[in-house]
């Protein structure tokens, strides 16, 4: 394995997020340093756009600031509490902006129709990942890339089988096999991780 | 066939709960179940955190430096109005509120102080590179290079700022002078409002509605009296576009902001 190794990197987060906690404004600074681009790369994938992507960043930011003291009581990997702070803020971007402008679903199907044409995977990224995440991608690379990539889109961008169906302009039914094929495979895979 | 005999069926059915797929009817009667079946709601909780873990296998991209700086500013403005709050008792336990126009990140955008003067300058700079020059540069430039001058030489200037629009561009040079009570701003880019329309000046206080500051006259330079009172303590200004001579006293800004940017204290 190539990436750091996620137990030091893990308590090296926690440790930063205590001190977060007590309001230690370089503790943030450094925690923003070893992982604004993972993070950046989840805002970028809830919101698929740069611009935005960079307001739902520094939201989670300020977020994670006020919030630091609750991440104990998540037992969730750092990297993990991280980003789903990150993914909600993400959403609620999201939600604000399709409430503001009804333009806003059809420029996020564009960008996801070509995020799943052609087969071409999204690629995951196991740098920085906990010891879950890195069983989780041995699973998820077990899927057809179509697979992975509408499980990955369903969670990060909480869409229903439906919204699936309409932004990737797929038969209902091809999604919900593809689910459901995804979900069984991870389960059977994931279990030996248990 | 009853669920919770059926592990696997359990375990799918939490899993997909975990995904969000399972909406509805389905979704309320598994939290239903799971609430009072303990191995239910343990399933659903390992998915939950092992779907989480998909978070952390997203490609990393690097973000701009200017969100640090944004954030930063977001955390001093928070830690301020918390001291404040603490100061003032009262709202002790009331959190800084978030949201409302003013707090739109889009605010920070590219505001900062330094950047935004940088901005000014470079502004400037190019446009005497540029072959562009005449008379109205120049003085810009004396104007620019006097009142950096001023910050750094003498504390008579207590705030400024650097109102730019959504692109950053600097469009409105704003300063405060606490001895005259005097606010005074230059226009530095290009923009001209309608015959029709009046440009309206904002306080955007930490925690508190928009406060009305004046109405810009058509004049390259705008003067307004304020209280230090509405000056001190306020992170943001901003300019909206208004009907002529501005909205009724008491209501908020009702056209778009144009230009925004945080005020920096120069002296104490």
């Amino acid at each position: 394995m190539t990436h750091d190794s996620p137990n030091n990197l893990d308590s090296q987060l926690i440790a930063l997020l205590d001190r977060v906690a007590l309001a230690d404004q370089a503790a943030l600074k450094e925690l923003y340093d070893l992982t604004s681009s993972k993070l950046y790369g989840v805002a970028v994938r809830v919101v698929t756009n740069r611009e935005w992507a960079e307001d739902v960043l520094q939201e989670a930011f300020l977020n994670i600031w006020r919030i630091a003291g609750d991440y104990k009581a998540s037992l969730s990997p750092p990297m993990a509490w991280m980003g789903l702070v990150v993914r909600s803020r993400g959403l609620d971007f999201l939600r604000r902006r399709t409430s503001d402008r009804a333009d806003a679903v059809l420029e996020l199907d564009d960008v996801m129709t070509d995020t799943v044409a052609g087969d071409s995977p999204n690629p995951l990224d196991t740098t920085q990942a906990s010891e879950q995440a890195n069983a989780l991608h041995v699973c998820l690379s077990k899927l057809d890339n179509k697979q992975r990539e509408v499980v990955s889109l369903a969670y990060m961008r909480d869409l229903s089988h439906a919204e699936l169906a309409e932004q990737l302009k797929l038969p209902l039914g091809t999604v919900k096999t593809w689910i459901r094929r995804g979900l069984e495979q991870l389960r059977g895979c994931m279990s030996r991780f248990a | 066939m009853n669920l919770l005999k059926n592990s696997s069926l359990m375990e799918q059915l939490g899993a997909s709960y975990a995904l969000g797929t399972l909406r509805g009817g389905a979704r309320r009667r598994f939290e239903t179940l799971a609430r009072d079946h303990a191995p239910l709601r343990a399933m659903a909780l390992i998915w939950q955190s092992r779907m989480a873990s998909l978070a952390e296998l997203q490609p990393q991209v690097a973000p701009s430096a200017a969100v640090w700086k944004r954030i930063e500013n977001l955390v001093n403005a928070d830690k301020q109005s918390a001291a404040l709050a603490a100061a003032r008792q009262g709202a002790a336990s009331a959190p800084p509120t978030q949201g409302g126009w003013w707090a739109s990140l889009g605010l920070w955008r590219g505001a900062t102080a330094a950047g935004a003067m940088a901005a000014v300058l470079a502004v400037v700079v190019g446009a005497n590179v540029n072959g562009g020059l005449n008379g109205q540069v120049n003085q810009l430039t004396s104007e620019v290079a006097s009142l950096s001058g001023k910050l750094a030489a003498t504390p008579a200037i207590e705030y400024v700022a650097v109102l730019a629009d959504d692109k950053s561009s600097a469009s409105m040079l704003v300063t405060f002078d606490p001895n005259t009570s005097k606010l005074t701003l230059k226009r530095v880019g290009g923009f001209k409002e309608q015959a029709d329309k009046s440009l309206q000046l904002w306080a955007l206080p930490q925690g508190g509605g928009p406060k009305s500051l004046g109405v810009l006259g058509g004049d390259a330079v705008v003067r307004l009296t304020a209280a230090d009172r509405d000056v001190s303590e306020v992170p943001t200004l901003a300019i909206s576009l208004e009907p002529k001579g501005g909205v009724p006293a008491g209501s908020g800004p009702s056209g778009p902001v144009l230009f925004k940017g945080a005020l920096i204290q120069t002296a104490p």
